[in-house]
């Protein structure tokens, strides 16, 4: 499966906020709390930021040379670790869910989205 | 007195009481009312009028009502929570008593899907329990639903409630109907009964709950025309119950003797519900069958009706 | 959540009809939950309405169509198309509407109903949506969206082997109430009668949380 880098570089350089923000995330773990889903996991790879950063994060540091199995990787982070409520607070003003989102766009615009008929989460259970 | 209605003088009398139950017409014709209250006069106490029935548009209960009300009856006007919402009701019955109409019937009726406008959106903004209460309260207190001011005008309304003793849950039922009678039914009809055995058995829990003294309660019996009817009834109609014995009977009814052998029945019937305790009448729901009313009334010896001054 | 599922397709040709280029526009929320107007239900829909005629179509999915920063990214996008076919459920459709006022948005969906999910593929009606939820006397089974005549003092006459008088497979939700009650010694609850609702949906909803109305006004 092919996925088209020009496209991803155009729909990233639309968020070229987000790409200032993440870069001044100071991973001081303060948006953890605000993530009911981390909260009740306790999972480090489920705080708002983490999934951020390995996600949208990726995108802008190696757009470039992403390929599709990078993409599908991400969905587990990104559908199967966040339910989009937008309840993440950042003290430095980040916008962390805006990031996901935006991360979750660029993966569907490429053919990689949550397949609700593999199950609740929309992933399929490994 | 609660509202002077016939069916209240009668009851009120301790005499047993017979009702009968009349279809409007699919049409505007008001003679098919007159005939079919013709063929009753005489043998009933008050009339039922239904409430465009299983879901199908009839001519209104409230003008069936005026019209068998202008030819010296006293009707009992059904009213379902199905097509009104609470504005719509409260004005009819407003309505209704300004004609003279007394007894009125509260039901929650079939639902729509099942009549000739299918795709009709159901109302049921008030259930047939709180219509109860909505008339007790006009009745009583001259006051609308949420609402202190004073009605004007004499409100009596004599108030009726259907119930059906064998749906589920059984055990229930008795206590679904105590409701009705907290919420200010003065008469009860029951859906139709074959099965006297556990009607009786109803009846007792009734007893014992001693919802009879608070209540007149009627018990409904139609007469089957045909062991196809009877079958009919047993398995399709809700709450309703014909022992396979009742069923065996219509089907070994020689040919052309069913309607015959299901006017007996139905007299058999009587005579046994006449003898449970609690029953105050009976209400006959002859469908599209109004010429058996005076045969089973006669044969039973509920003929001639008492006349009830005052 | 919102159950939704797909018009038939005359029914969206006939909304399309003689538009050149129609974007397609998914939800990525309950819709896409309920496979009926996710990014999967975008690819399939243009490919049904290929078949047709020689219009553009592209498809785009978002987060929500129910949030304006989402229906938002449509901006840069929608230029150039002649109509806009939403999959999302009719809060969404009209989320997108209201962000361009000046092009046809058209529903792909029929909204049916706030349920739950039985089985992948396979939803329940649970919520009305009533504004006063019953559910507290009812033994958790809602009276309003599971019996067929919405009462509050049930069961009616009709049900029959513990179905509902208007399908034989469809249960009737107040012999549930009344067998839950039952297991649960508190059968009190539907003893005294019930008044009737003061309906709270009757006039247009809106909702502004506690401690939320301060942001209102700015
Ligand atoms: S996103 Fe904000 S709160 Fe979270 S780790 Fe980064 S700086 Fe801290
Ligand atoms: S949007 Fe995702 S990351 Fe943010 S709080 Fe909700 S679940 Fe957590
Ligand atoms: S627009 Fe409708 S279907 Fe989409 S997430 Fe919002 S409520 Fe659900
Ligand atoms: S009672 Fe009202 S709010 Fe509660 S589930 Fe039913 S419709 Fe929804
Ligand atoms: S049978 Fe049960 S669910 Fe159906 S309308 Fe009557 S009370 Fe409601």
């Amino acid at each position: 499966m092919n996925i088209d880098t020009k496209k991803i570089k155009s729909m990233l350089d639309r968020k070229g906020r987000m790409k200032i923000f993440l870069s001044v995330c100071a991973s001081c773990g303060a948006c953890a709390d605000s993530c009911f889903y981390y909260r009740n996991s306790g999972d480090p790879e489920s705080t708002p930021s983490y999934k951020a950063l390995n996600s949208l994060g990726i995108m802008f540091r190696k757009w470039k040379k992403l390929d599709y199995d990078d993409l599908t990787a991400m969905k587990k982070l990104i559908w199967g670790k966040c339910v989009m409520c937008r309840r993440c607070y950042c003290p430095l003003g980040i916008d962390i869910s805006s990031a996901i989102s935006w991360a979750r766009t660029i993966c569907r615009a490429n053919g990689v989205y949550e397949d609700f008929s593999e199950g609740p989460s929309g992933i399929k259970d490994k | 007195m609660k509202s002077g209605s016939n069916l209240e003088k009668v009851l009120n009398s301790g005499k047993f009481a017979v009702t009968a139950e009349l279809g409007p017409p699919k049409g505007a014709d008001p003679g098919v009312i007159k005939a079919k209250a013709g063929l009753l006069k005489g043998f009933v106490d008050s009339v039922n009028i239904t409430d465009n029935q299983t879901a199908v548009v009839r001519m209104s209960s409230l003008s069936a009502c005026a019209l068998v009300s202008a030819g010296g009856f006293d009707p009992v006007m059904q009213m379902v929570t199905r097509d009104r919402n609470r504005i719509a009701l409260q004005s009819d019955v407003l309505g209704a008593v300004s004609l003279g109409i007394k007894n009125i019937l509260c039901l929650s009726g079939d639902h729509q899907c099942f009549g000739n406008q299918p795709y009709s959106k159901g109302v049921y903004d008030i259930d047939s329990i709180q219509l109860i209460s909505t008339l007790k309260r006009m009745r009583d207190e001259k006051k609308l639903l949420d609402s202190d001011d004073t009605l004007t005008g004499d409100i009596g309304i004599f108030i009726g409630a259907a119930s059906t003793p064998f749906s589920e849950p059984v055990e229930y039922r008795p206590l679904r109907l105590k409701k009705k009678i907290d919420a200010g039914a003065d008469f009860i009809q029951t859906q139709c009964i074959y099965d006297i055995e556990l009607f009786k058995k109803f009846m007792e829990r009734v007893v014992d709950l001693g919802l009879h003294e608070k209540c007149h309660i009627l018990a409904g019996v139609t007469p089957l025309k045909s062991a196809r009817m009877a079958v009919y009834m047993n398995t399709r109609v809700p709450g309703v119950i014909v022992p396979e014995k009742l069923i065996s009977r219509m089907e070994g009814a020689r040919k052309g003797k069913g309607s015959e052998e299901g006017i007996a029945i139905c007299c058999e019937l009587i005579e046994e519900l006449r003898q449970i305790d609690g029953v105050r009448g009976v209400h006959i729901m002859a469908i599209e069958w109004e010429q058996a009313v005076g045969d089973i009334v006669k044969k039973t010896g509920l003929f001639p009706r008492p006349k009830i001054r005052g | 959540m919102v159950i939704a599922r797909i018009k038939p397709i005359e029914e969206i040709l006939g909304f399309i009809s003689g538009k050149k280029s129609v974007l397609v526009v998914g939800c990525a929320g309950c819709t896409a939950v309920c496979l009926a107007g996710g990014q999967r239900e975008v690819d399939s829909l243009i490919v049904d309405l290929k078949d047709n005629k020689g219009v553009i179509f592209d498809g785009y999915t978002m987060e929500r169509q129910c949030e304006m920063e989402f229906v938002a990214e449509l901006d840069h996008l929608i230029d150039g198309f002649q109509a806009v076919l939403s999959m999302a459920c009719g809060a969404g459709v009209q989320f997108v509407a209201e962000r361009f006022p000046g092009m046809p948005v058209f529903p792909a969906l029929d909204t049916v109903f706030v349920g739950a999910n039985r089985e992948v593929g396979q939803y329940q009606e649970n919520c009305r949506c009533c504004g006063d939820c019953q559910l507290a006397y009812t033994g958790g089974i809602c009276p309003v969206a599971l019996c067929a005549k919405g009462i509050y003092n049930g069961p009616c006459g009709g049900s029959r082997n513990g179905k509902c008088e208007v399908d034989e497979k469809t249960a009737c939700a107040w012999c549930q109430i009344y067998e839950r009650l039952k297991d649960q010694g508190r059968l009190d609850q539907i003893m005294n009668i019930k008044k009737p609702m003061k309906w709270k949906n009757q006039t247009q909803g809106t909702l502004v949380q506690r401690g939320y109305e301060k942001f209102q006004q700015d």
